[in-house]
């Protein structure tokens, strides 16, 4: 008997674990949501599934190069803190990239090192925390064409919407011409169907 | 019923005790109570594996409709559920098998489905590794307070894919040197199966699945030496072909098992690879400090599996004489002096061709001498193998090409024929 209360006791704590990491995760993304500021991030998605989780969006990022001193002290796959401004047309922009965590009155996002150019163009590009964009499986094809089709008029504007706070990062939404692509996907089934 | 009679008859003339007589009862009860629980278990396993993994199809429709606050009530609904279930379990059904491995199984679906929900509803981005390393680690406790046997085999599947998704399979490559305490923490689960079912089938299954997982695993441990990872993984077949020998006095299930198997194709299968000179002729050419290969972590893996293995061989010479080995146990040893000889010599080319060749003839003549066709036709394959090996290799005429391929091709035949008429002449 008391083995059994012992490893029910056990069982307990196990289970708990289990829960907390869940619950860990969603308060820490809603913190970032609900405090965060939000940033809008210029991009050009695909679309893949992903066995376990569904259909998504890939997003790739216009502007995700830096301009470094030296080559050799970046790491392909390191973690950095890249620091955030806004460029004149209201979208992210990253103003350069560091190695220790930034002070706190400063806005960042803490992400990793894509590739660092090798051939002397001291060029670094990131790999952002945020390039997936889950959808209901009937619209990610249709999200998906959708953004093809804006991409290929250039007037049209696309772009993540991302919360950030404290460098972490929760991507919210993203638009085309200021429409979430879930709507977009919506309409283009109505008009299509 | 007849058996009942016999026993009864038995007891009477006073050849068995009663207590004999209520032991071979007991005996045959639980022996017939055994094939129907295995079959329970059976189902009960998969029923939960294709419970849990529907949920996770179903989670990935991303249901847009509903709210964030309702999707995650939803991500904790299948994990709260298989909490309760094994909860019960532990309370009521702890000696019952198929409620243990299927209750346990089903919780481990639901930590994958929901980490899955969540890093959906939040669009926690691709890095699958981190997401598995997560999803295992949470679900090992269950091995132990559960002792759950299927969720310690899905665990071994889940660190080896963890492993090579990071090693083998994600661009910057990255050391995965987390899988190796995260295989060692299974491991007195499996030794507690091993002395407690030794010929069970979920012991049966660990068997397969743990030199299988290192045997992938290990070269998620090569950095720039790669060339040194073949002296490592000669050893480690070397080792599993040395283990497999000892399982097999321990298990008395006939003369090979998983170790065995695994350790003389692995060898086989290296020694062909090799067998080919591109390798050979690459490793000449290099040049390699004496300091950087010292030093490197491909030669203390190399040196610490060969050094383990002779070990074994050690403590298997001294239970048994140096003509019971078999060639294959000794190969690891043998190929290091001719890695050594390849580092300034193509001459490694042939050696490791006639070592191959040699392989293949004992082989055949073990087969013949213990009158067993499966090692004859293996030791045939093998040759057969290395003919076709040297059948890409442009340098030989078609004629003597065809003239190997004939000869082979014959052997196969007279050696089988042989062996057959020679059974019905003793029959």
């Amino acid at each position: 008997m008391p083995k059994k209360t012992i490893l029910l006791i056990a069982f307990l704590l196990v289970a708990l674990v289990q829960l907390y990491v869940p619950a860990s995760m969603i308060l820490d993304r809603e913190a970032v949501l609900a405090q965060g500021t939000e940033y809008k991030f210029r991009t050009a998605p695909i679309d893949p599934n992903d066995p376990f989780r569904g259909k998504y969006i890939t997003l790739s990022f216009e502007d995700t190069t830096v301009p470094i001193v030296n080559e050799n002290a970046w790491v392909d796959g390191e973690s950095v803190y890249a620091l955030l401004t806004i460029d004149e047309h209201g979208f992210a922009q990253i103003q350069s990239v560091t190695k220790e965590q930034p002070a706190d009155d400063q806005d960042f996002l803490s992400t990793t090192v894509s590739y660092v150019s090798s051939n002397g163009n001291r060029q670094l590009t990131l790999q952002y925390p945020f390039n997936r964009f889950y959808l209901e499986e009937s619209k990610a094809p249709k999200a998906e064409r959708v953004y093809w089709e804006s991409l290929r008029e250039t007037s049209q504007t696309t772009y993540a919407l991302v919360a950030i706070s404290d460098g972490e990062a929760v991507l919210k939404d993203v638009l085309i011409n200021g429409i979430s692509v879930r709507e977009l996907a919506d309409q283009s089934k109505d008009g299509n169907d | 019923m007849s058996l009942r009679k016999d026993i009864a008859e038995l007891v009477e003339a006073e050849i068995i005790s009663e207590e004999t007589a209520e032991q071979i009862h007991s005996y045959y009860q639980q022996k017939s109570g055994q094939s129907g629980n295995r079959l329970v278990i059976a189902f009960g396993i998969l029923g939960a594996i294709l419970v849990g993994l529907g949920i996770i199809l179903i989670i990935a429709h991303n249901w847009d409709n509903l709210s964030r606050p309702v999707k995650t009530t939803f991500a904790f609904l299948p994990l709260l559920v298989g909490q309760g279930l094994c909860a019960y379990v532990l309370i009521k059904q702890s000696e019952s098998t198929a409620w243990r491995e299927g209750s346990a199984t089903f919780l481990f679906f639901a930590i994958g489905a929901s980490i899955s929900l969540v890093s959906q509803i939040y669009n926690i981005p691709g890095n699958i590794s981190s997401f598995i390393l997560t999803w295992m680690l949470l679900s090992l406790p269950l091995v132990y307070l559960i002792r759950s046997s299927s969720v310690s085999l899905l665990y071994l599947i889940g660190i080896t894919y963890y492993a090579c998704d990071l090693s083998y399979w994600t661009y910057p490559f990255q050391q995965s040197y987390l899988y190796w305490p995260l295989l060692l923490l299974i491991v007195p689960h499996y030794y507690q199966l091993y002395r407690s079912q030794a010929s069970g089938n979920f012991t049966l299954f660990h068997h397969w699945l743990v030199p299988l997982s290192v045997i992938i695993s290990l070269g998620t441990l090569t950095q720039d030496l790669g060339e040194l990872m073949f002296v490592a993984y000669l050893s480690l077949f070397g080792l599993l072909f040395l283990l497999g020998k000892f399982l097999v006095s321990d298990l008395s299930q006939g003369s090979s098992n998983s170790y065995t198997a695994l350790g003389s194709l692995g060898t086989v299968i290296v020694l062909l690879i090799l067998s080919f000179s591109d390798f050979w002729s690459n490793l000449s050419r290099e040049q390699f400090g004496t300091y950087e290969v010292l030093t490197s972590q491909e030669f203390a893996v190399a040196a610490l599996l060969t050094l383990l293995a002779g070990w074994f061989l050690y403590l298997f010479l001294k239970l048994s004489s140096l003509k019971d080995i078999e060639p294959l146990a000794l190969v690891f040893l043998l190929f290091i002096p001719v890695f050594i000889i390849g580092l300034v010599s193509t001459v490694a080319v042939v050696l490791i061709n006639l070592i191959v060749f040699v392989i293949g003839t004992l082989t055949i003549r073990n087969g013949a001498r213990r009158n067993h066709l499966g090692i004859l036709n293996y030791g045939l394959l093998i040759i057969t193998a290395l003919v076709v090996c040297r059948f890409f290799d442009t340098d030989l005429s078609f004629v003597v090409r065809g003239i190997l391929f004939v000869s082979v091709g014959v052997g196969f035949f007279v050696a089988n024929y042989r062996m057959l008429k020679q059974r019905k002449a003793n029959a």
